[in-house]
């Protein structure tokens, strides 16, 4: 595979967890493993379940921070309860403060059931004005209207309070099974708005051993994102004040 | 997340079923969805590694089995030396059927089976 380093100029942090078909985590997580990127922390929480992973002899924690040259990475193996999604966005913005971030990048999945599963598209969703022209400039179309709750929702809350701009990259995936194969565009989308070359055919290989593989953390993903739901009941206003 | 264009579907999680592989059997269990739309179910599966001819469904009472022979084994990177070859799911609809109206569709390693719900109701004249 072969990866041109990444070296923004620009300070970036890519954050991604578990969400609609797991675009966050399939996208970043190949991201990392593609820039070959080094592990440089973890975030812990009292209220994280007991949980490690091991990979090739190494444990990690659930939620873990990477870098290479100007390029973080905050990405999280875990879905989070509504309480642990705003602690979590707390500690996001704390690391951005800590480390002179300049923007940060959200990879995540919407649903849409009536997409063409042919050709999936990328929405962007910015925080603050300044970040409009990445989107132009790189061809994601802008996310209009909808609802957004749980994690994002939380993410979004806090940095647009802040003066540190995001920007949220929704892939059109399908919401209740892990969907490797929305998570391909989204790492091309990505590549592109941080002027990298990334080869996605070591995923596109993998796609659909991906998608058994990635039943359980599915499952408690769905978990999480109904009872962050059923926290913010006003997520969904009726029809007639839309 | 959830684009407005699609508010026209009722929006509610769909019914979930746990998982449970069968190690001995080699059968893992397939995830799916049940949604009720309007006057039918939807009722997602989720099939990789399946070709269209090697998946059987049957259908007893108000009971739907799914199962299917997978193109290659899979083994399991946190099950040591697992070998699976099939899928297998059995799910309970929440109500009566319409059992000759029931349709399948399989694009992209999922199947998707719609079934029209039976009306026991009646008509109510608007003086």
């Amino acid at each position: 595979m072969k990866n041109q380093p990444s070296k923004p100029s620009d300070k970036i942090l890519l954050v991604g967890f578990p969400s609609n078909g797991l675009v966050g985590t399939f996208t970043i997580s190949y991201l990392v493993h593609s820039l070959k990127m080094e592990l440089i922390g973890e975030i812990d929480h009292p209220d994280l379940p007991p949980a490690l992973f091991v990979e090739n002899g190494e444990v990690l924690a659930p939620i873990r921070i990477y870098q290479k040259d100007n390029l973080h990475v905050i990405m999280s193996d875990m879905p989070f309860d509504p309480f642990l999604a705003q602690d979590f966005a707390g500690s996001i913005i704390e690391y951005c403060k800590k480390n002179n971030i300049e923007k940060i990048i959200i990879v995540s999945g919407m649903e849409t059931i009536n997409r063409d599963p042919k050709a999936p598209k990328v929405y962007g969703l910015v925080t603050h004005p300044s970040l409009e022209k990445l989107l132009y400039q790189n061809d994601v179309s802008k996310f209009l209207s909808g609802s957004i709750f749980g994690t994002d929702a939380a993410l979004i809350s806090v940095f647009r309070k802040s003066r540190i701009p995001a920007v949220v990259l929704y892939a059109e995936c399908h919401p209740f099974f892990p969907d490797p194969e929305a998570s391909v565009i989204a790492i091309s989308t990505l590549a592109k708005i941080l002027k990298i070359h990334v080869d996605t055919k070591d995923i596109q290989k993998k796609i659909e051993r991906l998608r058994i593989q990635h039943r359980n953390l599915m499952e408690e993903t769905i978990k999480a994102l109904q009872a962050q739901q059923e926290k913010q009941p006003q997520a969904r206003a009726p029809q007639i004040y839309r | 997340m959830k684009k407005s264009d699609d508010f026209d579907i009722a929006f509610s999680f769909p019914t979930l079923h746990r998982m449970l592989d069968d190690v001995e059997q080699q059968i893992l269990a397939p995830l799916s969805c049940l949604r009720e739309v309007g006057y039918e179910w939807i009722l997602e599966i989720d099939l990789p590694l399946v070709d269209k001819k090697d998946i059987s469904i049957s259908l007893d009472d108000n009971t739907i089995t799914v199962e299917a022979k997978l193109r290659e084994e899979y083994s399991d990177p946190l099950i040591y030396k697992s070998k699976f070859k099939y899928f297998k799911k059995t799910i309970t609809l929440p109500g009566k059927a319409d059992t000759k109206k029931i349709t399948a569709k399989f694009e992209r390693g999922r199947l998707v089976i719609r079934i029209p719900k039976i009306h026991l109701g009646r008509k109510i004249k608007i003086n």
